[in-house]
């Protein structure tokens, strides 16, 4: 056991030492930083308001209540806020042609201490009977502008036309309420307190988390078992240590650099989202932006079975990834003879789209039993749906079924592989490495 | 009588197309130093790894110390210096050492001790907190010998452990062997070069395509070749001895190194005949002793007679 320890030791040390793993700590919570702050920071981002000119070729009140409401639009959708348009109108009727032709020579060109005219709005009769109204801008491809636009012009246009039609204002108010749908989660019967778009950044996180875990740790071991057998120093390890508790103590030291990174983050994460006010006060954000922001909430259950799966994933593909390292005495050998392993990862990825779009269904319960892709879809099932103890118990023991017979089989092909050089063995060759006792 | 360190019954190992070791015999007594002699891809390494069970033997059995249990449970008992050598070229020099340490059964503590004393030794104590890859060839060399040797192992086996060393280095780790044995230990060693082995050790089996040509005590060996052998050098003229040595009534087999040659005298001849015969012939003689035959020359005898350079008999009498 000691002898093992040792491995283990040896390959948690001197991962952790180097510089890989220091920039990759550093920079993984900036990525994931990146990810949860960008949308916050970018809808803050655009806080020039926008000169645009109403040119009111309708009769009635239509045109001051378009101004009106365009006038009351925010950035973010809590007052105070900056407006996010200047309006000016300008009362066209008939000579709305006349009117426009000469804006638009104007528009991008003359610079006023608030800058020209970004577009103007033509507003005629017709316009509100079709509901074709026309923008002319040099703004027109900013879609947040262009939607801004239209969720405002959307309700006063259909006021107008019900008013129009005389229905009485207290009537058309309540008829044009607006409505937020608010999700929550309801896992067995209880609320999460988590809502449904941040369950989904959750799930997707811990996805791309194991994904890229899988990838990165499980070349880790690939590599340096190739390391091992081109230094030969595979010699001296064997003659000390029996195969299988090599292949253990790398797998389970590179595992546990993983898991020690992922903590690492963890705990990032959680001194982020604790202080998140303050940090958006050194960017220059006002606290309120902070609502832009979706904290997933993880659960102590879901962290449990997210880990299990984690680690079941981890010691199935890294078996996998020591003995195809065993098999290959050159860098070269590797990039062919990995491609099957790096496959079933990728397919675990791919699952999460089905998934995630019915994970209750037929499909999902298939592939959740599956060892190979089972460790993303179980986890990702049990954060996004309710998942029954049943099928959660069924999973976890098929799977690990798996990860014993693959383990196993890996084991056989490392025995063998780690002193035979030359020719990467065939199909026939490696069931041969298999069955030899 | 003690069991023998190491004893190989009837080993056979086959690699796809070809027999490495073919019903090899051999007992390695503790004490002293063993030499296993034999030609490039004669088995030398091979059986070395199936002692260290790396590999496994197809037929016969490999018994250490007399007991039960493979190389790989008595790791801690046996050192092994491959023939390849390798390292961990990002770590540290010390962490090295005492990770061979702990993968042979040492604590820690205890192996931490042992590399830091014999790094300074062997004069590495600069080296220590450095990565091996800073190190020269020899150093790493070095390293290695130590990870070998860290545990004190009672049976030291050692892989051509003298090749690729300059006169400095193998100097050094000649004398850390001979120390071992000295010690009481045992060490086990292949080579190719001879003069190496004649100088170190006190038996020797040779090997050859597999199977050993023979075995046993040097001196014995030497003495029971029943060869009467001469050394000799020249100063001069050397050419002028060519048709004396090529002289079958005279001479058997010439080991002929140009200023100096090794001639091993034909039954029923006297070396007063000979040198009469090398003094008539007019070369400069500068050494004309009667020895005991070395092992190169009965290592050629025996293993490669056509690897040896007879003059050829046609030419000498034309």
């Amino acid at each position: 056991m000691r002898k093992v320890f040792a491995v283990i030791r040896r390959e948690f040390v001197e991962r952790v030492r180097t510089r890989a793993f220091v920039i990759s700590t550093i920079l993984g919570p900036v990525f994931m930083g990146v990810l949860i702050f960008l949308p916050a920071l970018l809808a803050g981002r655009s806080t020039t308001a926008r000169n645009i000119i109403v040119v009111d070729a309708a009769t009635g009140e239509f045109g001051n209540r378009v101004v009106a409401a365009l006038s009351d639009t925010r950035f973010g959708n809590k007052g105070g806020a900056q407006p996010r348009f200047h309006i000016e109108r300008i009362v066209a009727l008939d000579r709305a042609k006349a009117v426009t032709d000469s804006l638009t020579t104007l528009i991008g060109r003359s610079r006023g201490p608030q800058g020209g005219p970004d577009g103007f709005l033509v507003l005629t009769d017709s316009a509100l009977a079709t509901g074709q109204i026309d923008y002319f801008g040099s703004n027109v491809g900013s879609i947040a502008d262009m939607s801004a636009l239209e969720g405002t012009l959307r309700p006063v246009v259909q006021t107008e036309r019900l008013m129009r039609e005389h229905v009485d204002t207290s009537v058309v108010r309540r008829a044009t309420a607006k409505i937020d749908l608010n999700t929550s989660k309801v896992t067995e019967g209880k609320l999460t307190g988590e809502s449904g778009t941040s369950s989904f950044i959750l799930a997707y996180v811990m996805t791309f988390i194991l994904y890229i875990s899988l990838l990165l740790y499980g070349i880790q071991v690939m590599s340096s078992v190739l390391e091992e057998k081109t230094s030969r120093i595979m010699e001296i390890l064997s003659s000390s240590l029996t195969p299988f508790e090599l292949m253990l103590g790398k797998v389970i030291g590179v595992g546990s650099v993983g898991l020690f990174q992922l903590s690492i983050w963890a705990g990032a994460s959680l001194y982020l989202t604790a202080n998140l006010v303050p940090i958006l006060k050194v960017f220059g954000q006002s606290p309120d932006s902070a609502a832009n922001i979706s904290i997933p909430a993880i659960s102590p259950a879901l962290l449990a079975v997210f880990l299990g799966f984690f680690l079941l994933g981890f010691f199935l593909y890294a078996a996998l990834y020591a003995a195809v390292g065993s098999m290959c005495s050159t860098q070269q050998d590797t990039q062919q003879a990995q491609q099957p392993v790096m496959i079933g990862i990728v397919s675990g990825f791919l699952c999460m789209f089905p998934v995630l779009n019915d994970p209750n269904g037929p499909l999902a319960r298939t592939l959740s039993l599956i060892p190979f892709v089972a460790p993303f879809v179980t986890p990702l099932r049990y954060s996004i749906a309710p998942l029954p103890p049943s099928q959660l118990l069924l999973s976890i023991a098929s799977t690990l079924a798996g990860v014993i017979i693959i383990v196993w089989i890996a084991s056989r092909i490392y025995r063998v592989g780690i002193l035979a050089y030359g020719k990467r063995p065939t199909i026939k060759e490696l069931w041969g490495w298999i069955r030899t006792a | 009588m003690t069991q023998p360190a190491v004893r190989l019954e009837h080993v056979t190992k086959r690699f796809a197309g070809h027999t490495a070791v073919n019903d090899l015999n051999l007992e390695v007594y503790p004490g002293g130093i063993f030499g296993l002699l034999g030609p490039n891809g004669a088995g030398k390494s091979t059986s070395i790894r199936m002692m260290m069970n790396i590999l496994t033997p197809d037929e016969g059995t490999i018994t250490l110390f007399g007991v039960p249990g493979t190389g790989r449970e008595l790791a801690h008992r046996v050192g092994y210096l491959p023939e390849e050598r390798g390292l961990y070229k990002k770590m540290k020099v010390l962490d090295h050492l005492i990770f061979f340490g702990e993968i042979r059964n040492l604590s820690r503590a205890d192996a931490r001790k042992r590399a830091t004393a014999w790094l300074e030794r062997l004069g590495l104590n600069d080296w220590t907190m450095r990565k091996v890859e800073d190190l020269s060839k020899g150093m790493q060399q070095k390293v290695q010998f130590i990870g070998a040797l860290i545990h004190e192992p009672e049976l030291v086996i050692l892989d051509e452990p003298f090749s690729g060393l300059d006169p400095v280095n193998a100097q050094v780790m000649k004398d850390v062997v001979v120390e071992i044995a000295r010690s009481g230990r045992t060490v086990l060693f292949s080579t190719h070069q001879m003069e190496q082995a004649e100088k170190m050790c006190d038996r020797v089996a040779i090997i050859a395509r597999g199977e050993k040509v023979l075995d046993g005590l040097l001196s014995e060996i030497k003495a029971s070749s029943g060869k009467r052998n001469v050394a000799l050098a020249f100063h001069r003229d050397a050419a002028n001895a060519h048709p004396v040595l090529a002289d079958r009534k005279l001479v058997v087999r010439v080991d002929d190194y140009g200023a100096s040659a090794e001639a091993e005298l034909a039954p029923g001849a006297a070396s007063d005949d000979l040198l009469r015969a090398l003094v008539a012939s007019g070369a400069g003689i500068s050494r004309f002793e009667v020895v005991e035959p070395s092992l190169q020359s009965i290592f050629i005898a025996r293993v490669g007679a056509e690897a040896a350079r007879p003059l050829a008999m046609e030419d000498a009498h034309a």
